[in-house]
C-alpha cells in the first residue's frame, strides 16, 4: 500500500493523516518494523493504531502499559485452578506420568496475554503497545527481546514462533526517557498538534453535520489555546468533545457567552481558565456578535466541571 | 550535486553527515533500512523521500526536528558544490572522539553577537547585588573585564574541568545515598525468599514438582521503589573551585544508579549524561564547553526554566530527586528562578540544593537568587568533599 492509498483509506475511516504520517506507515508496513509514535496527549496516537487495524482489516491487540506491568501479565500464564481441577478429576484414569503432564501442560490450560496472543494469530494483527513510558525500564528490556525475535519460549511447551509478524505500534507520552535500544528497533514518528486546516478537516471527518463556520472557529480557538502555556494543553480529543457538545446544544457559531458556557469541554484545570481569561483579547477576534452579558444563573455547572446546559 | 555518484554511496555519506554534524546515532542497520525504504517510495518525490527517511534515521524528537534542515543542507547545498566543500573542511577540523555534539555546542553555548549585549548588563547588576563575603569570587575584576565575550580569551583562561573515574570511597558514598533514598514500596508484588505475604499460587505450582505435596512455601514482597535522579550542576566562573567536586559527585552517582541525568548550566543548559556515564565506566573526558561558559554570568532561573521546558516532562516526576549544585549567585530575574523552583518542587520527590558556600564562615543565603529559591528547597546542604557527600545520605529526605 503506498502513502496516498493509506491516506485515502484512513480518511474513509474518519481519521486524517498527513503526508509524513502516511509515508511512515507505508515504510513501517514495508520494512515490518515497529513504529514508535510520540506526541502530546490527545493527538490520536492510540486512535491511529485502531484505525490501522480497521484499514488492514485485521485484529487489534492492545497491551496497555502501567507501572508494575510484568512478563506474566504481558505474555502468558498457566490456568492453575483449571490444571489442579483437571489433575484431580483424571486421578482415576490409568495414565503414565508423561501423559498426565502432557495433558496438564497443553495449550488448553494456557492463558494467552497480549504478546503471546499477537504472535499466534493466523493473520498479522496490529499490536498496540500503549503508553510504553508508563511501564518500568525492566519491562522495556523484556519487550525488546520479544520485538527482536518474535518468539516466546514456554518451558513446558517449547518455543512458539510467530507465524505472521504483527504490525507493531508503540506509543509514548514522554513521561520518561525511553531506552536507546528500544528506539533503535523502532521507526520514530513525532505526532504534533494538527495545523489549523488539518484540524478543520478532522472536525468535519469526525463530527458530521458540523457547519463550516463553527469548525473554523473551534480550530482557530484551539490554535490560540495551544499557544498559551496552559497546565493541560487541550488535544484533538478535546476539540472533538467540544464540537459534539456544541452540536448537541444546537449552536452553529461561537460567541463569547457560548464559549464561557462550554469551555469546560476543553480546559480541564481551573487555573487554565484564569490564564485564558487573561488572554481574552486573542480569542475575541474569532468570535462573532457583541459579547453578551453573562447571567450568573447560566454559568454554573453545579460543580461538575463539565458542560453546562442552559436552563429554560 | 552530491558527494558521491551512487545511491548507496549518497546514503552512506548522508548518514556520516548526520552522525558528525548533528550527533545522530546511526548504525549500519538504520542505513540498510533506509536503502530498503527508498526502494518502496518514489525517488523523484523529494518530500516523500524526506518523510520516508525521517522516521528511520531519527530516534528522538530532537533528531526529527533537525532532520529537515540537515536533509536540505546535504542534498540541496545551494550553489553547486559550495556547501559540500565547506562540510569536508569542517570534518577535518573535528577529532573523531568528541565530534558528536561539537556542532551542537557551537550553537548552544556561544552567545550570538546579538545576545552578548543583553548578557552584559545583568552581569554588571549581578556584581552589585551580591553583598557577601564571597563577592570577590563572583564579581572578580577579571570576570567583569571579560564580560564582553571573546572565545579566544576564554579558551586560554584555564583548564576545562575533567571528568574521570572516582575513588572507591566516593562510589561507596553514592551507593549508600542511592540505597537510602527510596520512595516507599511499589504496588507490585514480587516473589522473594521471605516476605510478608504467602504466595498460594506459586506454592501450588511448586508443589506440582513434588507430587502435589506443598513442600517449599513461596512468598511475596513488595519491592522498594527507587527514585530517579536529576543532577544540575552550575558550571559558572564563580563555581570554578567546586565544579570538579560536583562532577565527581555526578560520576560517583552514575556508578551507583542508571537512573541519573546530569546537566550543566551557566549561560546555557547542556546535557552531559552520556559523558558522565562513560567516565563512570573509566574514560577520562574534559568538559570544554564549561570553559566557554565561564565568560558569562550565571542565569540559573532561565536555565532551570529551559530544563523544565525541554526535559521536565520526561525527567521530572513524583519519583525524581532533583539535586542542584550551585552557589545561587544568579544574575537573572529572581522571579524567574522562583517560578522554576516552585515548579520543580511541586513536581519532584524532593529538591536538594548543594551550596558550596555554606561552609564559608559567616555566609547567609541572602543573595537575591538564593532567597528566591530557599522556600522550595527540601534539603539545603553542602558537599565540598567526600565527608560532606557521605553525610548527604543521612540529610536528604524524600517527601512522603
Amino acid at each position: 500500500m503506498d502513502a496516498p492509498t493509506i491516506r485515502a483509506r484512513f480518511r474513509d475511516h474518519g481519521f486524517i493523516v498527513d503526508e509524513a504520517f502516511a509515508t511512515a506507515l507505508q515504510i513501517m508496513l514495508a520494512l515490518e518494523k515497529p513504529l514508535l509514535i510520540e506526541g502530546p496527549a490527545g493527538v490520536g496516537k492510540t486512535e491511529s493504531a485502531k484505525v490501522l487495524a480497521e484499514v488492514l482489516d485485521t485484529r487489534l491487540i492492545r497491551l496497555q502499559c502501567y507501572e508494575g506491568l510484568d512478563a506474566v501479565a504481558a505474555l502468558y500464564e498457566w490456568n492453575y485452578p483449571r490444571q489442579m481441577l483437571h489433575a484431580r478429576l483424571s486421578e482415576t484414569e490409568d495414565l503414565t506420568l508423561e501423559q498426565r503432564e502432557a495433558q496438564i501442560f497443553s495449550e488448553k490450560f494456557l492463558l494467552k496475554r497480549p504478546l503471546l496472543e499477537a504472535i499466534t494469530q493466523d493473520r498479522s494483527p496490529v499490536l498496540l503497545i500503549d503508553e510504553v513510558d508508563r511501564a518500568d525500564e525492566a519491562f522495556e528490556a523484556f519487550l525488546l527481546e520479544v520485538l527482536a525475535e518474535w518468539q516466546v519460549t514456554i518451558p513446558e511447551l517449547g518455543t512458539i514462533r510467530a507465524r505472521h509478524k504483527p504490525r507493531v505500534v508503540v506509543t509514548s507520552n514522554r513521561t520518561r526517557e525511553l531506552s536507546d535500544a528500544l528506539r533503535r528497533r523502532c521507526l520514530f514518528l513525532w505526532l504534533p498538534y494538527p495545523t489549523l486546516e488539518q484540524e478543520i478537516d478532522i472536525l468535519h471527518a469526525r463530527v458530521p453535520g458540523l457547519s463550516e463556520r463553527l469548525a473554523r472557529q473551534i480550530a482557530q480557538i484551539m490554535q490560540v489555546l495551544r499557544s498559551l502555556s496552559l497546565q493541560k494543553t487541550p488535544g484533538v480529543a478535546e476539540s472533538l468533545d467540544w464540537a459534539m457538545a456544541l452540536m448537541s446544544l444546537h449552536r452553529d457559531h461561537l460567541d463569547a457567552r457560548t464559549v464561557e458556557e462550554t469551555l469546560g469541554c476543553v480546559l480541564k484545570v481551573h487555573e487554565d481558565r484564569a490564564i485564558v481569561a487573561e488572554h481574552h483579547e486573542r480569542i475575541e477576534p474569532v468570535l462573532e456578535g457583541a459579547p453578551a452579558p453573562i447571567e450568573s444563573s447560566v454559568v454554573t455547572d453545579f460543580g461538575l466541571g463539565s458542560v453546562s446546559t442552559p436552563r429554560p | 550535486m552530491y558527494a558521491f555518484g551512487s545511491l548507496p554511496g549518497n546514503l552512506i555519506a548522508f548518514g556520516d553527515f548526520l552522525r558528525r554534524e548533528y550527533g545522530f546515532k546511526l548504525g549500519s542497520g538504520e542505513l540498510h533500512d533506509a536503502a530498503r525504504a527508498l526502494e518502496v517510495v518514489d525517488l523523484a518525490d523529494e518530500l516523500r523521500v524526506r518523510d520516508a527517511l525521517r522516521p528511520i534515521l531519527s530516534r528522538t524528537l530532537e533528531d526529527a526536528s533537525v532532520f529537515d534542515p540537515a536533509f536540505t543542507a546535504f542534498f540541496f547545498p545551494g550553489p553547486a558544490g559550495v556547501r559540500q566543500a565547506a562540510w569536508r573542511s569542517l570534518r577535518r577540523g573535528f577529532g573523531p572522539e568528541d565530534a558528536q555534539g561539537k556542532a551542537r555546542l557551537a550553537h548552544e553555548t556561544r552567545p550570538s553577537p546579538g545576545k552578548t549585549e543583553e548578557e552584559e548588563k545583568p552581569e554588571a547588576d549581578g556584581g552589585k547585588i551580591t553583598p557577601l563575603a564571597i563577592t570577590e569570587t563572583a564579581a572578580a575584576p577579571g570576570l567583569l573585564a571579560r564580560a564582553s565575550y571573546s572565545p579566544l580569551e576564554a579558551e586560554t583562561a584555564g583548564e576545562a574541568p575533567e571528568l574521570r573515574r572516582v575513588e572507591p570511597a566516593w562510589r561507596e558514598a553514592a551507593r549508600v545515598l542511592v540505597h537510602r533514598l527510596h520512595l516507599g514500596l511499589s504496588r507490585r508484588w514480587r516473589t522473594a525468599a521471605r516476605g510478608p505475604r504467602f504466595d498460594l499460587r506459586r506454592t501450588l505450582r511448586a508443589s506440582l514438582q513434588t507430587g502435589g505435596e506443598a513442600i517449599t512455601a513461596r512468598w511475596l514482597r513488595r519491592p522498594r521503589r527507587t527514585p530517579r535522579f536529576v543532577l544540575l550542576i552550575d558550571g559558572s566562573r564563580s563555581m570554578e573551585p567546586y565544579t570538579q567536586t560536583a562532577l565527581r559527585i555526578a560520576v560517583a552517582m552514575a556508578g551507583a544508579t542508571m537512573r541519573l541525568e546530569v546537566f550543566t548550566f551557566s549561560t546555557a543548559l547542556r546535557r552531559v549524561t552520556n559523558q558522565v556515564r562513560s567516565s563512570a565506566a573509566g574514560e577520562t573526558r574534559r568538559l570544554e564547553h564549561l570553559l566557554h561558559a565561564w565568560a558569562g554570568g550565571t542565569s540559573i532561573g532561565p536555565c532551570l526554566r529551559e530544563f523544565l521546558r525541554r526535559f521536565g516532562e520526561r525527567m521530572i516526576g513524583r519519583a525524581t530527586v532533583v539535586m542542584i549544585v550551585s552557589d545561587g549567585l544568579d544574575v537573572g530575574e529572581p522571579s524567574v528562578l522562583r517560578d522554576a523552583m516552585r515548579e520543580l518542587h511541586r513536581r519532584s520527590a524532593c529538591l536538594v540544593w548543594l551550596n558550596p558556600l555554606i561552609e564559608t564562615p559567616g555566609y547567609e543565603p541572602t543573595a537575591s537568587g538564593m532567597s528566591a529559591a530557599r522556600p522550595y528547597i527540601t534539603t539545603f546542604a553542602s558537599a565540598n568533599d567526600i565527608a560532606g557527600f557521605a553525610r548527604l545520605a543521612r540529610l536528604v529526605r524524600v517527601r512522603a
